[in-house]
């Protein structure tokens, strides 16, 4: 051996060394998440929660980051419960292909807490935490209904998220309320400002009448902006939309968007924590619990913008 | 003995790593029976893929398209499943792999195109193919389907998974074929040095395709099993599944350059990955540094191989 090799095996080994130890001396009861990513700050921010809760009894949080990959999570999963965790929190990459993981989970009697994403099987898990969904599509279609109760609407879609079917349903349940408001179409948009802004210029030439606009979510909300801009018809269309993610708090702020539903990762990992502990001290938990979003307008934007 | 040798240094690998997982992951949870039963499911799918992988690599080559393979032949074999039943869907699934197979093989003997591109190419097609069913979303295997999911799910006496004994079946196979036989040894000739072998008389193309028709049937085998452990076809499934296997083909001592390598040492070097990627979880080590760690162990591992072949 020489003295490079020598050097590699002593980084192995300390950075090996240096990990196993962190982990044998923490105490506590263990607890695991399995995320379909940690590539996105919404899961960082989910995870945080769950992790204050936890940390705050006296327990620990393994995270173990799926990568878009089911059945890396079904070993992830299979790996910690070997290790008798209390509770397992899960969002789902393939919300059929968690089948087994729920079923191994179940047979050995750790409870599942779904994060988010809903699975299918809703009688293999504890319960079910994610946003009101529906309620975030009401309250922008009322925001809208306000300023302009006799809007002309479009609505892009991203139909293959569940997330974004209930905020749909929501908006179109909370526009027959308001017979002044008409819904001129609804496109596919893919959820991003990329995928939104082409078909937000093509609605725009397609109905010169056109005046508010619901994309699902705050990227596709800055596409759509976008294409308003480039038609030379800002002002005049008003777009409301779900998330409330920093940069859609600025674009409100700057007055080119009027709302946006938040959600609040944070505040539902928290709950999914408590909902752990509820039920590991014998209480009974619902089945779906829906964490409440909150409209973001220009009143109110500044006090959920964090930093400059 | 001459094998044995080589492997020596994988076999001490292995052991120390789980000396140091038995070690360091609480409550001696490591090494125990239904532990380490478990960590031989979930290498079942990379130990098939590479096995394949390392006949490519052996005579020169590449195959990318395993991983999109494997979600395609999943997909197809469960599309087919309400219809055909278990061995319709098996045969639908294991032909559809066959087919990509033999279009990679067929362009890597009888073209001058790299198989680098070659496979890059039909791992889009395969991939795009597999999103054409159910608009990308996963497909279900109905619960009635209990042959297919045993695939998968079931364990023989109630302790040995399936997937353990059709990889270690798959294993005997490549191996009997890799060190046993006449095409065997072509292969290593082939990979030893291409126009060589051709000289002395060894059919190069009709080699070269089976190479691939072989990794492309072994890609499918793992759909079969992928789509079975999780009770549905996932067309997005298997990203990164070539790589994975690549590392296990690299760190069980087969030279990236053709020519040398055994079918046990890759065997070995996929267990080394799902050593590392179980213990890494058990001991409660953050993701990012997991990342980091298995990035230098596979450093680690071909380096001193290199060196010890000099």
């Amino acid at each position: 051996m020489n003295r490079l090799s020598l050097l590699f095996l002593g980084i192995c080994g300390a950075l090996l060394v240096g990990c196993g130890k962190q982990s044998v001396e923490s105490k506590g009861r263990l607890f695991a998440a399995s995320f379909q990513t940690m590539n996105n700050p919404f899961f960082v921010e989910l995870n945080d929660g769950i992790k204050q809760v936890v940390e705050s009894h006296g327990d620990r949080l393994v995270t173990l980051d799926a990568q878009f990959n089911s059945l890396k999570q079904k070993g992830d999963v299979a790996d910690v419960l070997q290790q008798q965790p209390a509770a397992v929190f899960l969002n789902p990459v393939n919300w059929e292909g968690v089948k087994g993981t729920l079923i191994e989970a179940k047979r050995q009697n750790v409870p599942v807490i779904v994060v988010d994403a809903p699975v299918n099987d809703r009688d293999l898990v504890l319960c079910q935490v994610a946003s009101d969904n529906v309620e975030a599509g009401r309250l922008a279609c009322e925001a809208l209904a306000k300023i302009k109760p006799d809007a002309k609407v479009v609505i892009l879609h991203l139909s293959v998220n569940k997330a974004c079917i209930d905020r749909v349903d929501g908006f179109k349940a909370e526009m027959a309320k308001h017979p002044g408001l008409k819904l001129l179409d609804v496109q596919e948009a893919k959820g991003t400002t990329e995928g939104a802004r082409p078909v937000m210029r093509d609605l725009l030439g397609r109905f010169p009448d056109i005046n508010a606009v619901f994309p699902i979510n705050d990227p596709s909300a800055l596409g759509c902006i976008s294409a308003i801009e480039s038609a030379g018809r800002a002002g005049q269309v008003t777009v409301v939309t779900v998330d409330g993610s920093q940069e859609a708090l600025r674009t409100i702020l700057a007055g080119k968007l009027h709302s946006s539903s938040a959600q609040f990762p944070r505040q539902i990992g928290k709950v999914a924590a408590e909902k752990a502990y509820d039920h590991l001290a014998g209480k009974p938990v619902e089945k779906d619990i829906k964490v409440p979003v909150k409209l973001i307008t220009r009143e109110n934007a500044a006090e959920f913008l964090k930093g400059p | 003995m001459k094998t044995l040798r080589q492997l020596l240094p994988l076999l001490i690998a292995i052991v120390l790593l789980v000396a140091f997982f038995a070690f360091f992951v609480p409550g001696g949870r490591f090494l125990t029976v239904s532990n380490l039963l478990d960590l031989t499911q979930q290498i079942s799918i990379n130990a098939i893929l590479a096995f394949g992988m390392t006949l490519a690599i052996l005579i020169g080559g590449i195959d990318l398209s395993v991983g999109a393979v494997v979600a395609l032949a999943g997909t197809v074999a469960v599309a087919v499943l309400p219809h055909a039943g278990w061995a319709g869907a098996a045969v639908a699934g294991m032909g559809t792999a066959a087919a990509f197979g033999l279009v990679n093989g067929t362009c890597a003997a009888k073209t001058r195109m790299p198989p680098f591109i070659i496979t890059l190419a039909t791992m889009l097609v395969a991939r795009g193919t597999a999103l054409r069913f159910n608009e990308g979303r996963p497909l279900p295997v109905p619960d009635s389907e209990t042959v297919f999911l045993n695939l998968g799910n079931a364990r023989l006496f109630g302790v040995v998974p399936v997937p353990a004994l059709i990889m270690l079946g798959a294993f005997a196979l490549t191996a009997l074929l890799l060190h046993r036989t006449a095409f065997g040894q072509h292969l290593y000739a082939i990979g030893g040095n291409r126009e060589a072998a051709r000289y002395v008389g060894i059919p190069l193309a009709r080699r070269e395709t089976t190479v691939y028709v072989l990794c492309s049937l072994l890609a499918g085998l793992a759909g079969l099993i992928h789509s079975s452990q999780l009770y549905s076809a996932e067309p997005a499934a298997g990203q990164g599944f070539e790589l994975n296997a690549i590392a296990a083909v690299v760190v069980g001592g087969t030279s990236f350059t053709g020519g040398i390598g055994t079918m046990p040492g890759t065997l070995i070097g996929a267990v080394i990955i799902g050593i590392l990627d179980k213990g890494l979880n058990q001991a409660g080590v953050h993701f990012s540094l997991q990342y980091i760690i298995k990035g230098l162990v596979i450093l680690g591992a071909v380096w001193l191989d290199v060196r010890r072949r000099k």
